[in-house]
């Protein structure tokens, strides 16, 4: 046996050639809430910091920190609508893949023979936008597990399905 | 000796075992408690001798009270073989059951400490993958019981032919290699363990003492030392070669007492690993179990020609810390490296393959983030501090930084065949892991922006046992062997534990 590639290349299914879909546009309505939760509470801290205590030192720089404040939320904003399109996943006969990522790219696939247990769960917001995440466990390390977020309830409940009934056969 | 213990009804352990029960006992109360030992001797002229009756009084009840409990957790612990399942009854007040299937045990130890040597009974460990706890501890079993029962467990499914092949071992280290062993190792790593355990030493003495208010004392004390001791360069110099001389004895003693008489045997299904001087243990490790194995070597070991072969299972990923549980073989020469190989899989087939360095990029990124780092440390130290001089040791330093990363890049490749994966790495050490593509658990591919100019891609493959990580190959590669292993995973019909 050589070098495998020359000869395998052609049969092996091949990931780059998998149509990947996107996941749920309403998503990025959960991301961008949260992300206003959290934001107005770090303004809320940032104003009364300002206002109460630091006074006479900041007074000149006042203008100036809202604004790098006001930047980095929009900065963090668009970041999310670029990232938000490159967020995919594929389901194959023998496993699930999902992509992400803007800066670092990333592809996970986990072939379903090696599933431990699947999960669905659901955020406040989420639920009230009729969408899951679906996470996929497999053995060792937990930190590297797959995890799809906005996907709507029905199509998550049918992969966890689908996962389940090709766990059991093999 | 008579091997038919079938252990199908509940049975205790050998009556000699309260004794090892007891003695564990009170080493645990002696770890937590030494130090106040220590103050009592310190201080015996002031103590009354009415006092001194009460504390004699006290200790004589603690040992009565633990030998109390060392019988009572003797006569509750029970255990039986049925089904193929290790079935255990304990606990004096909180009783608890566990059985476990016998194809989920991942290794049995087999352990004598001086107690357990003396009185000729052995203690047995049973792990999983499941908990970062040992499952099962068996303090104390006679002999013949322990033989009977390693029978059992490791010959699951194996006919008794293998018998004869278990008489003569795959691998013997004798003194002599231990001592090359010793003296290769990574001494710098035996003196942080060695400081380490002082400063444990050390807090728990600080720690008594501030307790009673007396801590000004321990510290005036250090001054003092520390004062006299800075005074002197002559006495630095000394103190130096006093640490090296230290580190070297602490390897010797570390090797020596791990290690000694290390036998691997090989059984059809499993390998059998006895070492230790004091404490005798002896593990049986099922093949199948095992993830993958990792031959690393330093450039003195690679000078002496041997190396060391670990051996990983899988595990929760709790377990990072329990760094004691690896199982480790010492001083392996190469034809004992390759044998044991393919003892586990066909390591031959990876001799046609083509060794894959990384790409240069790998290199651009190492090098910049060094640089990136002594930049940040440099100019804080500098706008702090306001000194100058690190600046200098820093530009002596560059030379061996540069060294260090072109060495890593050298050892950085990867070879790959229809079924087996082998990943090289390493700074000083280096580090060779084998495993076998089916036990994958799952493929990431990563790639940062600037990885995507040159069209690099760092793969990760996650296994049971832990992650291993190809760093920036071309993605053309990267994809071919994505699909490869996933192929290869989803096609095998093999259980990867």
């Amino acid at each position: 046996m050589s070098e495998f590639k020359n000869n395998t290349i052609s049969e092996l299914p091949d990931i780059t050639k998998v149509e990947f879909t996107k996941v749920d546009r309403n998503y990025l309505k959960v991301l961008l809430i949260n992300f206003f939760l959290v934001f107005i509470l770090l303004f809320v801290v940032l104003s009364f910091l300002i206002n109460k205590e630091l006074v006479e030192e900041t007074s000149d720089y006042t203008g100036l920190v809202y604004s790098i404040f006001f930047i980095i939320g929009l900065a963090i904003i668009t970041f999310y609508i670029i990232g938000f399109s490159k967020r995919k996943y594929a389901l194959r006969d023998n496993d699930i893949s999902y992509k992400s990522g803007v800066f670092v790219k990333t592809m996970t696939t986990v072939p379903f023979s090696r599933i431990q247990h699947v999960e669905i769960d659901q955020g406040p917001i989420s639920r009230f936008l009729g969408l899951s995440s679906l996470t996929v466990f497999t053995a060792g390390d937990s930190s590297s597990d797959l995890e799809i977020s906005g996907i709507k309830n029905e199509q998550a409940l049918k992969i966890k399905e689908f996962i389940s009934a090709k766990v059991h056969e093999s | 000796m008579n091997h038919n213990y079938s252990f199908s009804e509940f049975s205790r352990q050998s009556s000699k075992g309260v004794l090892v029960i007891y003695g564990d006992i009170l080493l645990k109360i002696v770890k937590q408690t030494w130090v106040l030992f220590f103050l009592f001797v310190s201080r015996i002229s002031e103590i009354s001798e009415v006092q001194s009756t009460y504390i004699y009084l006290g200790v004589f009840v603690v040992f009565m009270f633990s030998l109390g409990r060392a019988y009572l957790s003797y006569r509750n612990f029970k255990f039986k073989i049925v089904d193929h399942q290790f079935v255990l009854k304990k606990g004096i007040i909180k009783k608890s059951n566990t059985s476990i299937a016998f194809d989920r045990i991942q290794n049995i130890n087999f352990k004598q400490n001086l107690i357990q040597q003396f009185i000729n009974v052995y203690g047995v460990s049973i792990e999983t993958a499941g908990s970062n706890k040992t499952e099962i501890v068996i303090k104390a079993l006679s002999h013949s019981k322990a033989l009977a029962l390693k029978e059992l467990i490791s010959t699951v499914a194996v006919s008794s032919e293998t018998s004869q092949e278990q008489q003569k071992p795959l691998l013997k280290i004798k003194i002599g290699e231990l001592l090359k062993v010793s003296l290769t190792e990574n001494h710098f790593r035996s003196l942080l363990v060695l400081i380490a355990l002082l400063i444990g030493f050390f807090q728990q003495i600080e720690h008594v003492l501030e307790g009673l208010g007396r801590k000004e004392f321990l510290d005036d004390y250090l001054n003092q030392s520390t004062e006299a001791v800075l005074g002197s360069i002559l006495l630095i110099v000394v103190l130096f070669l006093g640490v090296v001389l230290v580190s070297i004895f602490s390897s010797f003693i570390r090797v020596f007492l791990r290690h000694f008489n290390l036998v691997l045997f090989v059984k059809k299904e499993a390998f059998e690993i006895n070492q230790g001087l004091l404490t005798k243990k002896s593990v049986v490790l099922k093949k199948q179990k095992v993830q993958s194995i990792t031959v690393s070597s330093n450039p003195f070991k690679r000078w002496v020609g041997i190396s060391y072969v670990v051996f990983k299972q899988a595990m929760s990923g709790k377990m990072k810390n329990k760094k004691d549980k690896v199982i480790k073989i010492v001083g392996c020469e190469h034809d004992q490296v390759n044998l044991i190989k393919n003892h586990l899989f066909d390591s031959g087939q990876l001799d046609a393959s083509q060794k894959h360095y990384t790409d240069s990029y790998y290199k651009t990124r190492i090098l910049f983030l060094t640089s990136i780092i002594l930049l940040v440390i440099n100019s804080s130290i500098f706008l702090i501090f306001d000194i100058l001089d690190l600046l200098f040791i820093t530009l002596l330093l560059m030379p061996l930084c540069y060294f260090l990363i072109h060495k890593k890049i050298k050892k950085t490749f990867y070879k790959i065949s229809t079924n087996l994966l082998l990943v090289g790495k390493g700074l000083v050490d280096t580090h060779h892991t084998y495993f076998q593509l089916f036990k994958v658990q799952n493929v990431t591919m990563k790639q940062t922006i600037f990885q995507q100019r040159r069209d690099v891609v760092d793969l990760i493959l996650q296994t049971a046992s832990g992650k291993i990580r190809i760093p920036c190959m071309p993605s053309k590669n990267a994809t071919e062997i994505y699909n490869h292993i996933l192929f290869n995973v989803e096609t095998s019909k093999q259980s990867w534990m």
